[in-house]
């Protein structure tokens, strides 16, 4: 599978499908890689949605579950996921896209509506991750136990404090909120939105709904959804049409 | 707002909009009326009629002003031939459809008599048969519209109304009073629900088809009573509209 190399920046990718342009953001949180689209995704959209459309995927920048690699930027962690997104975009020569964020991949989607308001068609998020209300942070309590002493086990030059300032930076604005923007942003947000809830701590049922209700564009699966598999297919069909309805 | 009248049957229907035709039956039982519509949680004329080509009507026999025989042979079929008439004497021949609560069983009976001329389908909160409490229907008509339709039609008397009734709602009553699972499992019109549940109205058994259906989406659940959930599913209709009017020639 191809590499995309932006400086010190490597992006592992894949491609599938003709048509337009869906960018699709993997789950896993700081471990986003596609392979979880392959294993535990609720379905695989680059085998879904290839058929009429232009997949592409990527691991996170640092996953400990990918192969993409880079330098941790402590201050601006959610901006150096979206550059490496929207560069890896211009590098296929693509403007106008899709973007289809599973898990942090909510967050993500978001960002990119901001950074990018113009290039981004629609957004479909699905089981998108989010703070809560209340002074507990289920992300930084998380990562701070797990993912940060494995990462430096792995990256022993990143020390254990910015690896802390990194969580912060990530995790700690719009904290009750989807960490990325803010509600009058959402508010405000004209562009096509399709939530598929979800109902975990890391991906609240209540601000995902909070999110479509927000959105003046937006429309929401029904839920449950991810099984039995006829009710996975009746959600798919949604998603399917939204798709279609925004490929302009 | 006008009548057509088709034999013994003088129907009071709208017509607004313009654009791919839209026939909408409104909720209520049998004492549905176009009434009903400023009272649920969307107008769909409002909702539609700048896009649509919007046609509604009164069921016979309802609160409405749409009178006409009451025909228990012909029970579920009797609103369907008003239907059908209607849009033939307004020179529509392929449509778009929605129907409230009623009108679940009703697209469906449209759906198995004109299958090529309903191009796809909206059922809103429909009714259908309640496995956990079938009489609903009985129970809920009995007095209250067949009371209503006696004083209104002095030709009507109570045994008239309980052959019609049980022709409604026991002829068939297992699961859409109209078409069987069979005729749904084959039906590759595209149709969206929008469910709700009350005993009228079972989630149960809208589930049950929306899942038997070839081609079926359901909306966000629920929606009802709050209007910015009421928007969200909105969206998802008039998306699910847009998607099939280009089939309408």
């Amino acid at each position: 599978m191809p590499f995309y190399e932006n400086g010190s920046v490597r992006i592992h990718y894949e491609e599938r499908g003709s048509g337009t342009p869906i960018l699709i953001m993997p789950g896993g949180g700081l471990n986003s890689s596609m392979n979880v689209l392959r294993n535990t995704s609720p379905f695989n959209p680059m085998e879904v949605f290839s058929d009429e459309f232009r997949c592409i995927t990527l691991d996170i920048r640092n996953s400990l579950a990918g192969q993409s690699t880079g330098p941790v930027e402590v201050d601006r962690p959610w901006n150096a996921f979206a550059d490496d997104q929207l560069g890896l975009l211009d590098h296929l020569g693509i403007d106008k896209f899709i973007a289809m964020g599973f898990c942090i991949g909510g967050p993500l989607s978001w960002n990119l509506m901001q950074r990018a308001p113009d290039r981004v068609m629609a957004a479909m998020l699905v089981q998108p991750s989010a703070g809560r209300p209340g002074p507990d942070n289920w992300f930084l309590d998380t990562y701070r136990e797990s993912w940060a002493p494995e990462f430096h086990k792995k990256r022993p030059e990143v020390s254990a404090e910015d690896l802390d300032r990194y969580l912060l930076s990530l995790y700690s604005d719009n904290a009750d909120f989807v960490f990325t923007v803010d509600r009058d942003f959402v508010r405000n947000c004209q562009t096509p939105i399709l939530v598929m809830p979800d109902d975990i701590p890391a991906h609240p049922y209540a601000v995902a709904m909070e999110t479509a209700t927000l959105a003046p564009n937006a429309q929401a699966t029904f839920f449950p959804w991810k099984e039995p598999d006829d009710l996975l297919q009746l959600a798919l069909s949604h998603a399917r049409a939204f798709l279609r309805a925004n490929r302009g | 707002m006008p009548f057509f009248e088709n034999g013994g049957v003088r129907i009071h229907y709208r017509d607004e909009g313009s654009g791919p035709p839209l026939l909408i039956i409104p909720g209520g039982g049998l004492n549905g009326s176009m009434g009903n519509m400023d009272e649920t949680d969307f107008n769909p004329i409002t909702e539609f009629s700048s896009e649509y080509r919007c046609i509604s009507l009164d069921i016979r026999n309802g609160s409405g002003e749409t009178t006409g025989p009451l025909d228990a042979e012909r029970a579920w079929d009797q609103f369907t031939d008003d239907q059908l008439a209607l849009l033939d004497h307004l020179g529509i021949g392929d449509f778009l459809l929605m129907g409230f609560c009623i009108g679940g069983p009703l697209n469906w009976n449209l759906m198995h008599r004109a299958p090529d001329r309903v191009k796809a389908a909206v059922m809103v909160h429909p009714s259908g048969y309640n496995p956990d409490d079938s009489d609903v229907f009985w129970k809920s008509n009995i007095g209250g519209w067949g009371k209503a339709v006696q004083d209104r039609n002095a030709s009507v008397d109570q045994a008239q109304v309980e052959a019609f009734l049980t022709s409604m709602y026991y002829g068939r009553g297992d699961f859409l009073f109209t078409v069987d699972r069979d005729y749904v499992r084959n039906c590759e019109t595209p149709v969206l629900m929008l469910p709700d549940d009350i005993p009228a109205h079972p989630f149960k058994t809208a589930m049950e088809w929306a899942l038997l259906a070839p081609n079926s989406q359901i909306s966000i659940f629920p929606w009802r009573g709050d209007p910015v959930r009421v928007q969200v599913a909105l969206r998802h209709v008039s998306q699910f509209l847009a998607a099939n009017k280009a089939a309408v020639g």
